[in-house]
This record gives C-alpha cells, structure tokens and sequence, in this order.
C-alpha cells in the first residue's frame, strides 16, 4: 500500500490536500454566487427582450449576440482591468463573478426566450379561448410548459458555467485551478497533481448534473 | 477615444492570424475526429460505444483549462516533447472531438428508422446504409449545430494565453500591461473575436430555421 501511494505521488498529494480544499471551496462559492447572479441576471433580461418594443429589444439584443460570440477570458479581463477604471474598485472574486455572470445570464435569456417561444400558438389560443384572462393563461398555461422545456438547457448551461469559473485563475483568485497550478511551480511535483485536480472537478459537475437529473424528473411527474 | 488600440491594430492582426491558426487546427481536426467516433458510437454499439462514452464524459466533465494545463505539465514528463502550441492544439482537438461526437451521435440516431428499412429492403449492405442514406440526412441536421459548437470552441481557443501560449488574447495583455490602456484594447479585442465568430452564428441560426420550416 505504502508502495502505491509512493508510486503515484499521493503522498504528496495528502500532503497538500489543506490547499486543495480551500480552492475547492472557493470554486464552489464562485460557481455558487455566478449561478444566482446568473439565473437573475438570464430572468430579468427575457422580459423586456420579448417584449417587442424595438428601442429595448435592440440594444438588448446586441448585449446578449455580443456577450455570447466573445471569449469569456476577455470578459473577466475587461471587468477586473476596466471596472476600476469608471470608479468602481472591486475586488477579484467579484469582478469574476460580474464576468461569467453576465456572460451566462445573456445565455440563459436566450434559452429562456427559445422555450417560452416552443410553446405553441395553440396552447395561447387555447387558454383565451377557454376565458382565461391573459395574465392567467400566462401564469398557468405557457409558463408551466415551458418551464419544463427550459430544465435540461439551463442544467447544461449551469454545468457549463462550473466548467467556466476555472477561467477567474487567470485574475490571480486561488480556486481549484490555480491551486494546482501554484503546488507545481512551486514544488516541481508532477502532472498527477492536476489528475487529482481533473477529478476534483469531475466529481463537482457530475454530482451537479445529477441533482439536475433529479429535478427535472420531479417536475416531469408533477405535471 | 481607441487611439491605442487603433496603434496597436497591426499587431492584434497578427494575433488575430494566430487566433484563426489555432481555431482551425483545433476545431478542423477535432469535429473530424469528433465526426468518426460519434458515427462509430451510434452504429457500432458494445465495447467501442462503451469506450467512446466513457472518452466523452470525462473531456465534458472537466474544464478545457484543466486539460490544457494537464497537456502542458503531462507530456513532457511522459517523454512527449512536442512544445506547447502543439500541447494546447491537441487538448483543443480532443475537447471539440467529445463535443462533436455527441451531435454526430444524435444526428444519426435521428435519421427515421424507416429510411435504414427501406434501404435495406433496397440490397443494401451496412456501409452503403451508412454512406448513401444515414450520413446524407445526419449531416443536414447536424450542420447548425456544428457551427455553434464551432463558435463555443473559436472562444476557447482564448484560454490557451491562460497556459502561456502567444494569441490574440494574450497579445491584448501584453500591450495592457505595457499601456495600462485596459478599457479599449479589451474591448477592441473582444470587437475582433465578434468579427470572427458573429458571420458563424448567424449563418448557423439562418440554416437552424431553414430545416425547422422542412419538418
């Protein structure tokens, strides 16, 4: 046994697991505090960009095509170089927050967008049909099937996102990514280390998308 | 306004060069590559199909960075020196390839079951099924999403400045770091990759609602 753990290097490994943690933590808080901003951000955005008045659909569409077709690195980089530029000091862990939020709102109000717009004609012209008022064939016709539609994209794009926050290594905070990567340059130990770091991430996005699995089945049987 | 952009415009071009290289090493021979197993993970099925899956969840469950990096620090130490633009170009192949393989897998699965029936009815062999029937309607269906998938990997291709390697991107840090201009070069830079991969998505949505008006 000690002869295994001495050949793969996970001796050293347990030596620094302390660090390994505390960059895991922080990749979940990032992950964490991006998906709120995220889905709220991804929310208030649908609204008005479907609501067919064109000096706020434009401008909004233009946001959402442009945040999506730039690299999310550069995004991060305009926030924690440039935002101190226009007065607003803020700090790393927030400026990458600001970043892959926005970056992933835009796309979550496309997802939003596509899956309200799924719901066919019908279902309105049906609901209205039936007397409903608007706001309640709204609330009680569209949505609900919608939301169903919307579950699985919006998992993937969140999964994504988990994906995505090793990125905010690049500004100098010491999640998972960069916690490895200080270990090795600064102990000259091997490539296992970002093994384990690999696992650690794969272990984050499954367990995620399993919970995900589980919603969406909670709802499918709800209905 | 963007007067230091606009000076340091012939050098983000070649960055830009470098960029497109990148993207099209990367993403040309991954979606190949990603095109062949998802066609061989949806007809061949047992061990090879097992093998493929358990290729795609592990690529899709970790970060583009993390490979790359794992690339950077691996190869050297297993005897591979090969330098890091190939490292990071060959984490980028095999990340698209996952990627792609999926929607290759998809599409064949979508080709109605009816067409294979009636091929075979027709005399047709396996191969002819695959080449004559399945690829032809697969492929259609799977063109939009190809783009899209395209696009998503033109923008990863940003994060090998994370590991070291020369770009656009990290050509915009450099000429930050030497001008502190931060606000225009970032944007100016973020315009380029807009330039680049905006033709991409748009002709992808134009072909995504041609084929749904089809069906």
């Amino acid at each position: 046994m000690e002869i295994f753990i001495d050949y793969f290097g996970l001796s050293f490994i347990q030596s620094q697991l302390p660090r390994f943690w505390n960059g895991f933590q922080l990749t979940i808080a990032i992950a964490a505090a991006s998906m709120i901003g995220a889905v709220t951000w991804g929310l208030l955005l649908v609204g008005p960009r479907m609501s067919g008045i064109k000096p706020i659909v434009w401008p909004l569409m233009a946001y959402v095509e442009f945040i999506r077709n730039t690299p999310l690195i550069l995004q991060i980089y305009l926030s924690y170089f440039g935002l101190p530029l226009i007065g607003l000091p803020l700090s790393a862990f927030i400026c990458g927050v600001i970043a892959i939020a926005s970056q992933h709102g835009a796309f979550l109000c496309e997802i939003i967008r596509s899956g309200i717009e799924a719901v066919s004609k019908q279902q309105w012209e049906g609901a209205l049909a039936l007397g409903m008022t608007k706001r309640k064939a709204k609330y009680n016709v569209i949505l609900p099937q919608a939301l169903l539609k919307v579950v699985p994209p919006i998992g993937n794009q969140l999964v994504i996102l988990i994906k995505d926050t090793s990125l905010v290594s690049a500004i100098g905070i010491i999640e998972l990514t960069l916690s490895g990567k200080m270990v090795i340059e600064r102990s000259g130990a091997s490539f296992e280390v970002f093994l384990f770091i690999a696992l650690l991430y794969l272990i984050l996005t499954t367990t995620f998308g399993l919970i995900l699995r589980f919603v969406e089945i909670y709802l499918r049987e709800r209905q | 306004m963007f007067d230091v952009f606009f000076s340091n415009l012939p050098y983000f071009m070649k960055g830009a060069v470098q960029t497109v290289w990148l993207a099209l090493a990367g993403v040309g021979f991954g979606t190949i590559f990603g095109l062949i197993i998802g066609v061989a993970n949806a007809s061949m099925g047992g061990g090879v199909a097992k093998f493929i899956n358990v290729y795609v969840f592990l690529i899709r469950g970790i970060p583009v960075l993390v490979w790359m990096f794992l690339a950077y620090y691996m190869l050297p130490q297993l005897g591979l020196i090969i330098g890091d633009l190939f490292a990071v170009i060959g984490s980028l192949i095999l990340y698209t390839g996952a990627f792609v393989s999926e929607i290759a897998r998809g599409a064949v699965l979508s080709v109605p079951k009816h067409q294979i029936d009636s091929a075979k009815a027709l005399g047709m062999n396996k191969f002819n099924i695959l080449r004559l029937v399945i690829i032809p309607q697969a492929m259609k269906m799977s063109i939009p999403s190809l783009l899209n998938n395209s696009v998503m990997m033109i923008k990863a291709t940003a994060y090998v400045s994370v590991v070291g390697v020369w770009e656009l991107t990290y050509a915009a840090r450099e000429v930050v770091e030497r001008t502190l201009a931060a606000f225009q070069v970032f944007f100016g830079v973020m315009c380029i990759y807009f330039l680049i991969c905006y033709p991409l998505t748009i002709v992808a949505s134009q072909l995504e609602k041609r084929y749904s008006y089809e069906h």
